[in-house]
């Protein structure tokens, strides 16, 4: 398998805080990797930098075997990598319609075909129902799913996804990990932010540990879990979670 | 439904021009242009003010550009308006790009105030280097009668149609890219620039090519308005009200949407002008009156009077559809 996504030696250093120090990993095409550790650790300052909203300082980042540093984000997205944001962005007097034709229009110039590739997504993502509701109007799950819709609807090959199950209930949680299943069987190559050990153990087969800005641990779940310095910086002497079908 | 809106669009443009046969009192025409003027004027701000929420109060730094640029021509070289009114739409939109440049790179509130720092200081070179336009003093335009090549008519309908021209013409154009890929972004770019970015959106190339367009459009209205009162000074050609009601009937009206500078024009003009003609004795009163109905308007709808047609239409025609 090839790698998608390398990144190397990533600095970014905000006054005297070292957000991102000597960061490297690389991630290889079709698989989820999850990004952990706590909060503060360098885990969205790591996608502001992938996705071009933030220079870094020194290191690289290519994409599908091109250097992306310098890109600003539209054109990171234009190559094929789509992000979801922390804090929902819709675009709030928007329907949900008109949030994920915004970015259909990346690839489809007509309105007409924007439109009909945007409600494929939106059904894929189980929006449907909402259609013609102002975004600002959804409940938390379903901005979650808009902002999902949306960032696929530019139709990446590359997806990253920020804490996109943060206060969600845990039904809503097992829908969310099914949808991440369904878009890593169609091909999709996911990275990961999240908090929620479970989730992560569902969906990732690869993890990246972050902490004070620099990388603590790489390695599968089992791996992970049973690495004491990530116990001792993140998961807490108390975790014993083991992961199922995670070998 | 859309052979419904055409009907209304076909009888509403009959109307419009039918109007000036049935209405031939001069101050009612010139209320009538003044608000043809108005709406136009707020239809090109809306384009980058209400679609892409760039709160621009400078706007009339491109009216002035305009009005300055076909009056130089055609005192100094004797080029008719009609021409010099499209090379003035030209340096509007040359100008709106190191205006936007350095604009541009301030947000929100920061944005607004450096759109009027620019447009001050647009009337102060032009006020103070006496041999680029005349001045302080300003000129008049030299009165040649009926010369419809010149611009220059001796009746008032011929304004009237040239100002609804216009008014057609960003009507359409607006229209035209709310439906279009550029609406959307422009939108996107209103609620959340970054969010936009993520999806791929340009948002400095877009905003820099809106503002132009913007710009070219608000230029042309500068040129008819000084061919129409044959004047042109800077405290007119820049005054800063101008940029005001371009901002003002189209929030009031409703940022962002078509029709919402052209009602927001009829409300406000209309008001402006029956108040003054009832009020005119009694000092300050009709200007007191006119801001506390604006004020209410902000404060009770925000979204403007199309926002609240649509709220209303939403609420008592759509309801069972939605339910």
């Amino acid at each position: 398998m090839t790698d998608v996504l390398v990144i190397k030696d990533l600095n970014k250093r905000f006054g005297g805080l070292r957000a991102v120090q000597d960061v490297s990993f690389n991630v290889r095409e079709n698989e989820t990797l999850a990004l952990i550790g706590p909060n503060g650790a360098g885990k969205t300052t790591a996608f502001n930098l992938i996705m071009g909203f933030y220079r870094p300082d020194t290191g690289s980042v290519s994409a599908f075997g091109q250097e992306i540093v310098g890109l600003r984000p539209h054109a990171v997205c234009a190559l094929g990598l789509a992000r979801t944001f922390q804090v929902a962005k819709p675009f709030g007097s928007m329907t949900v319609l008109a949030n994920v034709m915004t970015g259909a229009f990346l690839r489809h110039r007509s309105a007409e075909v924007a439109r009909e590739k945007a409600r494929d997504v939106i059904d894929f993502v189980g929006l449907s129902a909402k259609e013609t509701s102002a975004a600002r109007d959804l409940t938390t799950i379903d901005q979650r799913r808009l902002e999902m819709a949306r960032a696929l609807a530019t139709e990446p090959k590359l997806l990253l996804l920020d804490e996109v199950m943060a206060g969600l209930n845990a039904s809503e949680v097992d829908q969310a990990v099914a949808l991440i299943g369904k878009l890593s069987s169609r091909g999709l190559t996911i990275v990961i932010v999240e908090h929620l050990m479970r989730a992560i153990m569902a969906v990732a087969k690869h993890i990246v540990v972050l902490d004070h800005g620099q990388k603590i641990a790489e390695g599968n779940p089992k791996e992970i879990v049973a690495n004491p310095e990530v116990i001792r910086a993140y998961l807490g002497s108390g975790y014993t979670h083991v992961p199922k079908g995670a070998s | 439904m859309r052979r419904e809106s055409t009907l209304v669009l076909v009888a509403l443009g009959a109307v419009m021009i039918a109007l000036p046969l049935f209405v031939t009192n001069h101050f009612a025409l010139d209320i009538l242009i003044r608000i043809l003027l108005f709406s136009f004027i707020g239809s090109a701000w809306n384009l980058m003010g209400g679609y892409a929420k760039q709160l621009s109060l400078g706007h009339v730094a491109f009216f002035g550009l305009g009005a300055y640029t076909s009056t130089i021509m055609q005192i100094d070289f004797g080029i008719s308006p009609w021409i010099g009114m499209f090379v003035g739409g030209g340096t509007g939109a040359l100008a709106s790009l190191p205006i936007g440049w350095l604009c541009f790179r301030l947000r929100g509130p920061y944005f607004t105030i450096a759109t009027i720092a620019t447009a001050q200081v647009l009337m102060l070179i032009f006020l103070k280097f006496r041999d680029l336009a005349w001045g302080a003093e300003g000129t008049t335009i030299p009165n040649l009668g009926h010369a419809p090549l010149m611009m220059q008519f001796e009746t008032k309908p011929p304004y009237y149609y040239i100002v609804l021209g216009l008014l057609a013409v960003s009507l359409a154009v607006t229209a035209w890219i709310e439906r279009s890929r550029v609406g959307y972004y422009l939108v996107a770019i209103g609620e959340d620039e970054d969010a936009a970015e993520a999806v791929g959106v340009d948002a400095p190339r877009i905003k820099r090519n809106i503002y132009m367009m913007s710009a070219f459009l608000t230029a042309l209205a500068g040129t008819f308005y000084t061919q129409y009162i044959y004047f042109i000074d800077p405290g007119t050609a820049f005054n800063f009200s101008i940029s005001i009601e371009a901002a003002l009937v189209s929030i009031v009206g409703g940022i962002g949407t078509l029709w919402g500078p052209v009602i927001g024009t009829l409300l406000l003009e209309t008001t402006s002008a029956l108040l003054q003609s009832w009020l005119s004795n009694s000092g300050g009163v009709q200007l007191t009156v006119y801001s506390l109905i604006l004020m209410a308007v902000i404060l009770w709808r925000p979204t403007g009077i199309m926002g609240f047609l649509i709220e209303s239409y939403g609420r008592h025609v759509r309801k069972p559809e939605r339910a």
